[in-house]
């Protein structure tokens, strides 16, 4: 599903180069759960940003479910992500003005399905995630817990082959924490890739596979998950 | 995706009324600024009868002295009007489709004592060709016949205000006016006509009104009917009767002529000028061999019939339209890059960088058509204020080659304003956005 190799990103400044990414290399296959953790700067939401084509890597190469991605164009990458990736952000990154509904609505839109196909893929998504009751709320009017719920129905009515997930319990208590994960596993049960950034072990003890992200490197790379989870 | 981006745009409007308005409100007052004043250089410049552009001419001919030019200050100058024998004798040329001489007198119309008190108004002679060459509208009959022209038979067609006046405004086909101590027929009423420049005669009194009675050319002769017009001369004759006035060098005439197709003008040109030199061996045309085919709009342009500072402030009215939405930048760039959060999830969602552009021209094309629409009701209103203190300012409104001219000005005016801001907001990166939300 997603192949690096050598991936480099560096940010630059007139006087300083970090080197967010060094030589990444990683391969995550189709259906996998794979979570990413490692401490602040490490290099982690870059890694997320390139893998979901919000950002561009200086060297490497980078397949996306069989596709190379390197160097697309900004038409292009960003149809990849609106037919192929799904993002859940830790701060939900819902559009305030617009109510749940619409807030699902926007990826399909950007598809250019027609209405009824969007209104059924919505419906079916707020089920999944027991929102129905909430279509026409506004994000204000929602908890944290429902709010990140209606981020992942976001994800869901675009059925993408893979989901981005940076830090999503990050702003949740430990119910909605739980609720969130479970939900998580589910789709993944489903067929779904998900690689998850997340600085909660518990979280990360979920995934089937655990990766550990230091100076911009994977390192850890098929460790023992009680070695990881002991970090 | 229009329909998003619109419905998108809507929302975004919606949210802050003040802010909208204020937009609004700056394009609205660039629009209607310069539109009012576009519309009056318009008035002036443009050519009142545009299905026969290049094919209607005023005719000069240069039959002056040797001595010096029409005008004394200008060499190249030519008589403004024909002689009568000049005038008769071009009307014997097959080339043109219609044509036309024409003058103005004065005649008293003795309306029945119960309805007004006679009166002189200015009547106008000419061939009938006249009404469909200047396009003349008719409410009822229409012009009088060829044999009319030819005879002439004493018929009479009067404008809508005569009619009004006469007989209630009811068609009066059929009915007689008394002019002088004749009976004439009335064989057409105009309709309203009130064209912004008086074209038929541009020399004098242009942004008057049209005359409000026609009766043909050919009873001039028969009637001895002497113009009220302007005249000119530069043969020291002494002119005591009719027949010496009809005889003279004096030029008194106009004369129009619609030519069937715009390359017809070289061929018209080569029988003037043969008809010149025909003239020059029986002793007249001292001058050089030169006449003149013009245009009205070209009549407008030679006799300056533009008031001064009419097209500075129209270029001024588009420099502040220029401004006032240059003006707006600021604003919209503030608001824009206030969306950069919201725009950066579109974009993780799968919105392109065009989308994001397209969605945010569409929004500040939204206010320039609304800022156009108030602009245009504006201007409109300041036009009817404008034109109380014009002559001919009934002429002056909005038509739908300036209302389409509004309709632009508005739509690049949304895109002054907007352009640079919807640029800017879809060129941020996303990923910087959305972890700090």
């Amino acid at each position: 599903m997603l192949e690096m190799r050598n991936v480099t990103k560096i940010y630059r400044t007139e006087s300083i180069e970090t080197h967010a990414l060094e030589d990444l290399s990683l391969s995550v296959g189709a259906g996998e759960f794979v979570s990413v953790t490692g401490p602040s700067g490490s290099g982690k939401t870059t890694f997320l940003n390139v893998a979901g084509l919000l950002d561009t890597f200086d060297s490497g190469t980078y397949h996306l479910a069989g596709q190379d991605v390197s160097r697309l164009s900004d038409r292009e990458m960003s149809r990849i992500r609106n037919s192929t990736i799904g993002f859940i952000f830790q701060s939900f990154n819902l559009i305030p003005d617009l109510d749940v509904f619409d807030n699902v609505d926007v990826p399909l839109r950007y598809r250019g399905l027609n209405a009824a196909s969007r209104k059924r893929r919505i419906e079916e998504a707020l089920g999944m995630v027991g929102l129905s009751a909430r279509a026409h709320h506004l994000p204000s009017q929602l908890s944290g817990g429902q709010q990140q719920r209606v981020a992942i129905a976001r994800v869901l009515a675009g059925d993408p082959k893979l989901i981005l997930a940076d830090e999503p319990t990050g702003n949740l208590d430990s119910s909605m924490t739980r609720e969130i994960m479970d939900l998580l596993e589910r789709i993944n049960v489903g067929g779904t890739t998900i690689v998850m950034v997340t600085h909660n072990p518990e979280c990360a003890e979920r995934a089937t596979r655990q990766l550990h992200v230091f100076d911009g490197r994977i390192v850890d790379l098929e460790r023992p998950r009680a070695t990881l989870a002991g970090e | 995706m229009f329909r998003y981006h619109l419905e998108t745009a809507l929302k975004s409007l919606k949210r802050n009324p003040i802010l909208t308005a204020l937009l609004v409100g700056g394009i609205a007052l660039g629009i209607c600024v310069s539109t009012a004043f576009t519309t009056l250089r318009h008035m002036y410049e443009r050519d009142p009868l545009p299905g026969k552009t290049g094919r209607v001419f005023y005719v000069r001919l240069d039959s002056w002295g040797k001595d010096r030019a029409f005008k004394r200050e200008d060499p190249s100058s030519i008589p403004d009007q024909l002689t009568y024998k000049d005038a008769q004798n071009l009307l014997k040329c097959p080339i043109p489709r219609r044509q036309t001489p024409s003058f103005i007198t004065a005649k008293f119309i003795h309306p029945d004592p119960k309805v007004a008190r006679p009166y002189q108004p200015n009547v106008r002679l000419v061939l009938r060709d006249f009404f469909d060459i200047f396009e003349v509208p008719f409410q009822y009959g229409g012009p009088w016949s060829k044999e009319a022209d030819d005879k002439p038979e004493q018929v009479m067609v009067i404008d809508d205000a005569t009619n009004r006046k006469l007989f209630g405004g009811e068609d009066s086909v059929g009915r007689t006016v008394r002019m002088e101590d004749r009976d004439y027929r009335v064989v057409g009423v105009l309709a309203p006509w009130r064209p912004p420049l008086r074209m038929v005669e541009l020399g004098r009194n242009a942004e008057g009104p049209p005359e409000p009675i026609y009766i043909p050319f050919n009873h001039t002769v028969p009637q001895e009917i002497w113009l009220t017009g302007n005249n000119s001369g530069w043969k020291p004759v002494p002119i005591n009767t009719f027949a010496e006035w009809i005889a003279s060098e004096r030029v008194w005439i106009q004369y129009w002529v619609e030519l069937p197709d715009a390359a017809s003008a070289g061929a018209y040109g080569d029988w003037l000028r043969s008809y010149i030199e025909d003239q020059k061996k029986l002793g007249r045309f001292e001058r050089p061999v030169k006449y003149a085919l013009t245009t009205i709009p070209g009549l407008i342009e030679e006799f300056h019939l533009m008031p001064e500072g009419v097209k500075a402030m129209s270029v001024v009215s588009l420099l502040f339209l220029a401004v006032s939405s240059l003006n707006l930048v600021g604003i919209l760039l503030g608001k824009f890059l206030a969306r950069i959060p919201e725009v950066s999830v579109r974009r993780a969602l799968g919105a392109s960088r065009a989308q994001i552009f397209w969605q945010h021209v569409i929004e500040v094309e939204l206010v320039g058509i609304a800022g156009g629409v108030v602009g245009i009701l504006l201007s409109t209103a300041i036009l009817r204020l404008l034109g109380r203190f014009m002559a001919n300012g009934d002429a002056l409104r909005l038509d739908s080659e300036m209302l389409l001219v509004a309709f632009f000005l508005s739509v690049v005016a949304g895109l002054i304003a907007g352009v640079y801001p919807a640029w800017r907001v879809c060129s941020v990166p996303p990923a910087m956005q959305l972890k700090v939300q």
